[in-house]
């Protein structure tokens, strides 16, 4: 099972990544929404979790340019976010988001929202 | 290091460069670039900040960051104005978040109301702003109390519906009426994902409600056709825990729950013949989504059978599983096989062999550091070859000539390439000033601005690290003692503001640092009189200017009694000197009484490679540091004064200089003839001359500089070591610790 | 170090059980001393060194060891012997301490030892230098083998300077 990561902190990506790869996950990481876009282009993935503020392209917008290209409208993709104002995540769904995942998670509310969503 | 130090680790770098680029974004911003770009930037660091510091619990930082984001986002949102006033606020705030960040580093406490009056401000400018919706203001850590409840999840995987044994009591019946619309499955929401939830709540049935299905050519993938019924038979499912597991589709479908009092029959309808059976329209989902991804020939088979599926009702409804979805329900996140694999590598994805795809990659500088030190061998070795050639050979190998040549080449690319992957630009340590020179102005009262050029020259990291110390205390020097108070500047008719300007440059193989203000000028009178109470010069000894000026960077002028709380913490310019020194470098300064100072920093590009003169003392090869070196003398030529101490003078151009006789001075012995000796005339910090004596030449080459205190220690006079073509280690002789008085003093 | 090509786990394959302990034994005249094999990162023969001024009588100078520089103290000299007059039957043994390198330079290197720690007798109080330089004594077949204290090799370099 693939997860793309994309967030523009470091921190997110390496907290991500540990807890992602000891669930058994193999992870790749974005650091913005264009290089995740790029990254899909290349490699096949079973979910993406992703940041919505980030420099170059937002969360919104690659959620946005994913569900364009016909090959990932089905691909479920996680908002990854802080904001509670409900706008954002809204902003998120309306782009194509399949669910979304607050931060600071725990690791097994983590896997457990993968779950939801991945077959 | 555990996980979570790292990830800590990672974390302060990450904001490390997160409030160097607030602090950035902010000095744009109030020099009126209003770009929208810098305002979401700032928001993302903040932002990032906080976010971080949330998974750690730095509640003080995150309380605080969280305050500023919201005012952040209401500027952003054009709700509150970007007055002046407010970048103020915010330029204060950054160095707040700075210091809540590095005591959660070092894990020092702040004071409990560290921060309040700013963080009050911005709350007060939020709810300026935003009647009504002052929530954010009361409750600041509403983000991180979402009403998001993850839903339980049995990690066993045992799911209770596996077994369709009679409900016992305590047992509720539910009936779920789930429709979704076309949205759901635009957002890649999956019907299946949400039964296999909701069948971990419970027992459960379900029957689905066909809508009347259109032909192939009609079928949209994402169209809905189909709506199902739920029968949940759980002792533990609530209305609110039914309702979370559609918590991601909620609005994307029409969802009743209904309750039935009393203990429910098991397993209802499980016999029901006239349903489709799930698996079977889990396939055709499967077969729909293929088809729509690829759409190559296999798939198209496969949309062909979905036709024959859609049009034939009854090969449908002959389906004869009943409802179990135990089977494909709970596919656990990781295989066997892929534990195995993570356990292999757990740390790496990279090991997988696919690319993690990064456009940039973090490297470890010791990693950079020994392909520089490997690079530096091959160019001297490279350089060795080189000059091994004469001309017989050249006429002899012609093929080898030409390849030592392209050798030549491609090793000069290679050492370019590497040194610029080292290199950083001066941006890191330039940014570190504006809050030094606020805090230095609101202390003193005094206004001053300050103006970077040329931060993005670049230079080797290894030198920027050892710039931030001394390039501090120059800027500190300026504007405490440089800069007047602005009651003073008005008087001499000097604009009330102060500037104190920072720039860099590369200027053939060196970078220059200048440090210039508009002050008053060094009050030379006062210098020379501390330097002659302090020793430092001797009573009747005449200098000029400019060797007045340099005297602020010599050993023992200043002390702590003397300098200010601001710039001095009890260490003077001569530490600047002695830092700068350490990285190959040198202090000049001049001064313009009434009109201000400049202090210019030479650094070298690299410190890996140096350019020498090779030289041979009692048998022991030594380098001596070509940008060192005036001139080399033959003993036999050279015009030797004896003192009264038994030591010698240089008359070189009518100037004597101290001459230091390497072979005395490192308590060896030579049986070199003295007139078969060479002088080699050096030039100290600050113009000074030393003649140093040594018994042959052997030529100048480029040197890899060694650490010899990696093993061992500092020697008196030696600088470090290098190794030489043939292996051996020669000595790098430190011209400046030779020069008598400071050989003792100076760090190498 | 690791770029040196040298791994630290050499005690992988020498092992010895908990209570023994493993030797590189080498002689200066007649004596034989020993350290602990795990510290032990080469044996080369002297070729040699750059002499370093300044600094005291038993450091023989540097040697360049793939690319990095390593002291070499003449441990005849730091017992107080005189300096050895090095040929090229003379060995240096480099061994890692905390976390320098340094090279010791030593007449020849004899064996390696297994010897019990029960067997570590201390060393009798009455010379400074002894106790100072020597970690213990045990008896080999009948010899005495000193343990020498390494750390106490290179810091007394430090504390005379």
């Amino acid at each position: 099972m693939r997860v793309l990561t994309v967030d523009d902190s470091r921190t997110i990506l390496a907290m991500l990544h540990h807890t992602l790869t000891n669930a058994g996950f193999e992870v790749l990481q974005a650091e913005n929404g264009q290089v995740g876009l790029d990254m899909l282009g290349r490699e096949d993935v079973d979910v993406v979790i992703t940041d919505i503020n980030m420099p170059v392209m937002d969360g919104i917008e690659f959620i946005k340019q994913v569900r364009a290209t016909g090959k990932h409208q089905s691909l479920p993709i996680l908002i990854l976010t802080t904001e509670t104002s409900q706008d954002k995540r809204d902003q998120g769904r309306a782009a194509g988001g399949t669910g979304w995942i607050v931060k600071p998670f725990d690791p097994e509310k983590l896997i457990s929202v993968i779950n939801k969503v991945v077959h | 290091m555990s996980d979570l130090d790292e990830f800590k680790a990672t974390y302060f770098d990450e904001c490390s460069e997160l409030l160097l680029e607030l602090e950035e974004q902010f000095s744009a911003i109030q020099e009126g670039d209003r770009d929208s770009e810098r305002l979401n930037a700032v928001f993302r660091a903040i932002h990032s900040i906080k976010g971080g510091g949330g998974a750690f619990g730095f509640d003080g930082l995150v309380k605080f960051a969280h305050s500023f984001e919201t005012l952040l986002d209401y500027v952003r949102d054009g709700k509150v104005e970007l007055s002046e006033d407010v970048i103020v606020l915010c330029i204060r705030s950054i160095d707040i978040v700075a210091d809540f960040v590095g005591a959660a580093r070092t894990g020092d406490a702040l004071a409990a109301s560290y921060g309040a009056v700013e963080k009050a401000q911005f709350d007060a400018l939020a709810r300026g702003q935003s009647a009504g919706a002052a929530s954010t203001d009361d409750e600041p850590m509403d983000d991180f109390d979402i009403d998001f409840t993850p839903v339980a999840v049995n990690l066993e995987r045992e799911l209770p519906m596996a077994s369709t044994a009679p409900a016992t009591d305590g047992m509720t019946r539910w009936t779920i009426g789930f429709t979704p619309f076309p949205t759901l499955y635009e957002r890649a929401n999956d019907p299946l994902l949400l039964f296999r939830e909701l069948g971990m709540l419970g027992t459960m049935t379900v029957t689905p409600r066909l809508k009347p299905m259109p032909k192939l050519a009609d079928f949209d993938p994402f169209g809905v056709y189909c709506a199902w019924d739920i029968e949940l038979v759980s002792d533990r499912a609530s209305a609110d825990t039914i309702r979370e597991v559609f918590e991601f589709v909620d609005g994307d479908c029409a969802i009743t729950i209904e309750m039935h009092e009393g203990s429910a029959p098991a397993a209802i309808a499980l016999d029901d013949d006239d349903l489709p059976s799930f698996a079977a329209l889990a396939e055709m989902a499967k077969a729909e989504r293929k088809f729509i991804a690829t759409g190559d020939a296999d798939d198209m088979g496969a949309g062909a059978d979905l036709s024959a599926l859609l049009d034939d009702t009854k090969a449908e409804a002959a389906a004869p599983a009943p409802l179990h979805l135990v089977a494909e329900a709970a596919p656990a996140p990781a295989t066997a096989a892929n534990r195995d694999r993570s356990t292999d590598a757990p740390e790496d994805s990279a090991s997988s062999g696919r690319p993690v795809g990064m456009q940039s990659i973090r490297v470890d500088l010791d990693k950079v550091d020994r392909v520089v030190n490997m690079v530096g061998e091959l160019v001297i070795t490279q350089s060795m070859l080189t000059q091994q050639m004469d001309d017989a050979i050249r006429d002899r190998y012609q093929e080898l000539v030409r390849g030592i040549e392209v050798l030549a080449q491609t090793t000069r690319g290679l050492q370019d390439a590497v040194m610029a992957i080292r290199a950083q630009p001066v941006k890191s340590v330039f940014s570190r000033m504006p809050r030094l020179v606020r805090e230095l102005a609101s202390k003193t009262g005094k206004k001053i601005k300050l103006e970077t050029i040329g931060e993005n020259t670049e230079i080797d990291k290894t030198v920027i690290e050892q710039l931030s110390d001394p390039l501090t205390h120059m800027v500190r020097n300026s504007a405490d003692h440089g800069i007047e108070s602005p009651e003073k500047r008005v008087s001499r008719g000097k604009p009330e503001v102060g500037t104190v300007r920072l720039s860099a440059e590369q200027a053939g193989g060196n970078i220059l640092i200048i440090v210039e203000d508009d002050g008053g000028g060094i009050n030379r009178d006062r210098v020379l009189e501390i330097a002659r109470e302090r020793g430092v010069v001797g009573p009747d000894q005449q200098m000029t200017d400019e060797q007045i000026d340099n005297l602020i960077f010599a050993p023992g002028f200043s002390t702590a009694s003397e300098v200010s709380d601001i710039s001095g913490r009890g260490v003077g310019m001569d530490v600047v000197l002695s830092n700068i020194k350490k990285i190959g470098g040198s202090v000049h300064v001049r001064s313009w009484t009434g009109k201000g100072t400049r202090m210019t920093l030479r650094l070298p590009l690299t410190l890996a490679v140096l350019d020498v003169m090779l030289v041979k003392v009692a048998g022991s090869p030594y380098v001596i540091p070509l940008s060192s070196i005036v001139e080399t003398i033959q003993n036999s030529r050279a015009d030797f004064g004896h003192m009264p101490s038994g030591g010698k003078v240089l008359q070189v151009r009518g100037e004597y200089v101290q001459v230091v006789d390497l072979a005395t001075r490192f308590e060896m012995t030579t049986d070199q003839a003295e007139d078969s000796r060479f002088v080699v005339l050096c030039e100290a910090e600050g113009n000074s001359k030393i003649a140093l004596v040594v018994d042959d030449i052997i030529g100048q080459q480029q040197v890899v500089i060694k650490s010899l205190e990696e093993n061992f220690e500092r020697i008196d006079g030696i600088a470090g070591g290098t190794i030489l073509g043939d292996g051996n280690v020669a000595l790098i002789v430190d011209v400046q610790s030779l020069k008598s008085g400071t050989a003792h003093q100076t760090a190498a | 170090m690791e770029a040196l090509g040298i791994r630290d786990d050499y005690s992988d394959g020498t092992a010895a059980s908990q209570n023994t302990l493993q030797l590189i034994a080498f002689s200066i005249d007649e004596q034989i001393y020993g350290v602990e094999i795990t510290t032990v990162r080469e044996i080369r023969a002297w070729n040699g060194a750059t002499p370093l001024p300044n600094t005291r009588e038993y450091v023989r100078g540097v040697i360049n060891l793939r690319g990095t520089i390593v002291p070499i103290f003449d441990l005849r000299a730091r017992f107080g012997d005189g300096k050895t007059n090095p040929t090229k039957n003379h060995v240096v043994v480099v061994m890692s301490v905390g976390d320098k390198w340094i090279g010791i330079l030593v007449d020849a290197v004899s064996d390696i030892l297994t010897v019990s720690k029960d067997d570590i007798h201390t060393v009798p109080e009455g010379n400074s230098v002894d106790t100072e330089l020597l970690n213990g004594i045990v008896t080999h077949d009948g010899r005495m083998v000193g343990l020498i204290d390494l750390a106490a090799v290179v810091s007394g370099a430090k504390t005379d300077a």
